[in-house]
C-alpha cells in the first residue's frame, strides 16, 4: 500500500510553521499598470508563518501577491523570497510557493480533481509514482479523498476551494499565498477553510476582506493605494482598517 | 461528448493504451467514410453501440451523454431525406451515429491526462518544425474540454440576468458579456497556470522527494 501520509505527500503536518518560513523582501518596488499604480515604493520584508492582509478593492493587495512568485514584473524595485530574485528564478520560487486564487474555477486547469492535482506535479517534473502518491495524500491531508475522480463542474464552489489547495499543497511548497479565500464561500466552507488555514505547517500570506480570518494573525498590514499604510499586531491594524473605512 | 468524461471502470477498453484507442478510433472514422451502403454501415452502427455498453456504461447514460450529437443528427438526416433521398440519409445517419458512439466508448475509457498525453506526443514533430508548442497545443485541449460546462452555466447565469431585465432573446444582449467574462477569466487562468509551474520541465528526470530547485532558463524583462 502506498504512504500517502502528509509528510511525504504535500506538507509536513505537525512542522513548525515558522521553520518553513521563507523571508519574502520587497525593496522599494513599484508596479504601474496601463498609467494606474498598483504599488508604490513598497518597502517590506515578510518573514512570519502568518501574515493577513488587508485594503479596500484595487489597493494593491492581489498585486502584492502575484510579485512574489513573479507573475507581476514591478516597474521599480525588487522581490526576493529567500534570497532568490522573484522575476529571474520564478520557476524555482513556484516550487517553494503556492498562489490560491479567490475564484478556484480560474485555477483549476483539468476536468476532474486527480488529475488537477497531478496537472501541478507534472510541471514540476514529479514522477509517476510520486504524483500519484502526492494526489492521494493531499486529498486524504485535507479530507476530500471521495472526490477523487469527481468531475470538476459537478462540484461545489467550498469544494472547488479546497480542490484548488490541495493542488497547491501536493506540491510541498513552505509558502502558501492566499488571495480572498473565502471571498465565494458560503458561512460553512468559510468556515471549513479557516480551519484548514489554521492548522496548515505552511508560511501563509492571506490577502482578505474576511477580518475575522485575520483576528488571531501575529502581523498585518495594510495597504492603501498601492502604499503600506500600518503594519502591526493584528488587533491594532484590524482596528484601524474598521474605523477608516466607516 | 464533453459532458462524457472519463469513467472509472476495468473493461478491455478501460486497459487499452490511449493511443491505440485514438489511432483505433481514426481508422474507423476514416474507414465509414468510404462506406456508403446501409447494412454494413448498420453493422457499425450495433458494433459502435456494443462499443459503448461494454465500458459498463448503461445504456440510458449513453442516450443522455449522446443528447447533442443526436439532435444534429436528427437534423442532418432530415436534411438529407428532403434534399436527396432516404437511403442517403439513414447512410448518413448510421455513419455519424457509430462514429459517435465509438467516440464515446473512447471518451469514457480515457482520462483526459492521457488524452492530453498522446496529443502532446502527436504535436511534437509539428513543434520540431517550429510550427507549435506542443505541450501548450495539448493544454488549449484539455482547457476546451474543462472549460465548455463552466462557460455554458456562464452564459445561463447571464442569460437568466439578462431575462430578469427583459431582454431575453437579446443576442448582443448574450454575447457582449459573456466574451468579457471569457476574456476576464482566460487572463486570471494564464496567471494560474504560470502559478502552476506550465510549462513542464521536460528535460528534469524524475526528482528525488526533494526536487532540486533550478533557476529559470528564461530572464523575463522587468
Amino acid at each position: 500500500m502506498s504512504d500517502t501520509s502528509p509528510e511525504r505527500a504535500g506538507g509536513a503536518t505537525g512542522a513548525d510553521p515558522s521553520a518553513l518560513a521563507q523571508t519574502i523582501v520587497f525593496s522599494g518596488v513599484s508596479v504601474v499598470r496601463d498609467g494606474r499604480t498598483a504599488l508604490d515604493r513598497v518597502s517590506i520584508g515578510f518573514e512570519e508563518a502568518r501574515v493577513g492582509i488587508v485594503g479596500l478593492n484595487g489597493s494593491g493587495k492581489s498585486t502584492l501577491l502575484k510579485c512574489i512568485i513573479g507573475l507581476v514584473a514591478p516597474s521599480a524595485g525588487t522581490v526576493a523570497v529567500d534570497g532568490r530574485d522573484a522575476l529571474r528564478e520564478a520557476r524555482a520560487i513556484r516550487r517553494t510557493t503556492g498562489l490560491l486564487f479567490q475564484d478556484p474555477d480560474n485555477q483549476i486547469v483539468m476536468p476532474t480533481v486527480d488529475e488537477d492535482l497531478a496537472f501541478g506535479l507534472k510541471n514540476h517534473g514529479f514522477s509517476k509514482a510520486e504524483t500519484a502518491e502526492r494526489v492521494a495524500g493531499a486529498l486524504v491531508r485535507l479530507g476530500i479523498a471521495p472526490l477523487a475522480r469527481r468531475r470538476i463542474h459537478e462540484l461545489s464552489g467550498g469544494e472547488k476551494q479546497l480542490v484548488a489547495l490541495a493542488g497547491v499543497l501536493a506540491i510541498s511548497p513552505r509558502t502558501v499565498l492566499f488571495d480572498e479565500p473565502t471571498a465565494h464561500l458560503d458561512l460553512k466552507n468559510r468556515n471549513r477553510l479557516r480551519d484548514v488555514l489554521h492548522a496548515l505547517p505552511e508560511q501563509a500570506i492571506v490577502v482578505s476582506h474576511d477580518l475575522e480570518l485575520l483576528a488571531d494573525f501575529p502581523r498585518v498590514v495594510m495597504i492603501e493605494a498601492g502604499r503600506i499604510v500600518r503594519d502591526g499586531a493584528a488587533a491594532d491594524v484590524l482596528a484601524h482598517y474598521r474605523e477608516a473605512n466607516r | 461528448m464533453i459532458a462524457a468524461l472519463a469513467r472509472p471502470g476495468s473493461s478491455p477498453l478501460h486497459r487499452t493504451a490511449a493511443a491505440r484507442k485514438l489511432a483505433a478510433l481514426a481508422a474507423i472514422a476514416t474507414l465509414l467514410f468510404f462506406v456508403d451502403a446501409p447494412a454494413p454501415l448498420g453493422f457499425a452502427f450495433a458494433a459502435g453501440l456494443a462499443a459503448a455498453r461494454s465500458t459498463g456504461v448503461r445504456f440510458a447514460e449513453i442516450g443522455s451523454d449522446l443528447k447533442g450529437p443526436a439532435a444534429v443528427l436528427a437534423v442532418l438526416g432530415l436534411a438529407d431525406w428532403w434534399l436527396v433521398d432516404a437511403a442517403t440519409a439513414v447512410s448518413v445517419v448510421l455513419r455519424l451515429g457509430a462514429i459517435a458512439l465509438f467516440a464515446h466508448a473512447v471518451t469514457v475509457t480515457t482520462s483526459t491526462a492521457e488524452l492530453t498525453a498522446v496529443l502532446e506526443r502527436l504535436f511534437v514533430p509539428a513543434e520540431r518544425l517550429g510550427l507549435l508548442d506542443a505541450a501548450r497545443a495539448a493544454l488549449t485541449v484539455t482547457l476546451a474540454i474543462r472549460f465548455v460546462p463552466l462557460i455554458v452555466e456562464e452564459a445561463r447565469e447571464i442569460r437568466q440576468a439578462q431575462a430578469a431585465r427583459g431582454l431575453d432573446g437579446s443576442i448582443t444582449a448574450l454575447a457582449v458579456p459573456l466574451m468579457v467574462r471569457v476574456i476576464v477569466r482566460a487572463e486570471a487562468l494564464a496567471d494560474a497556470i504560470d502559478a502552476r509551474g506550465f510549462p513542464p520541465e521536460r528535460a528534469v528526470v524524475a526528482p528525488s522527494r526533494s526536487p532540486e530547485i533550478r533557476p529559470d532558463r528564461e530572464v523575463p524583462t522587468p
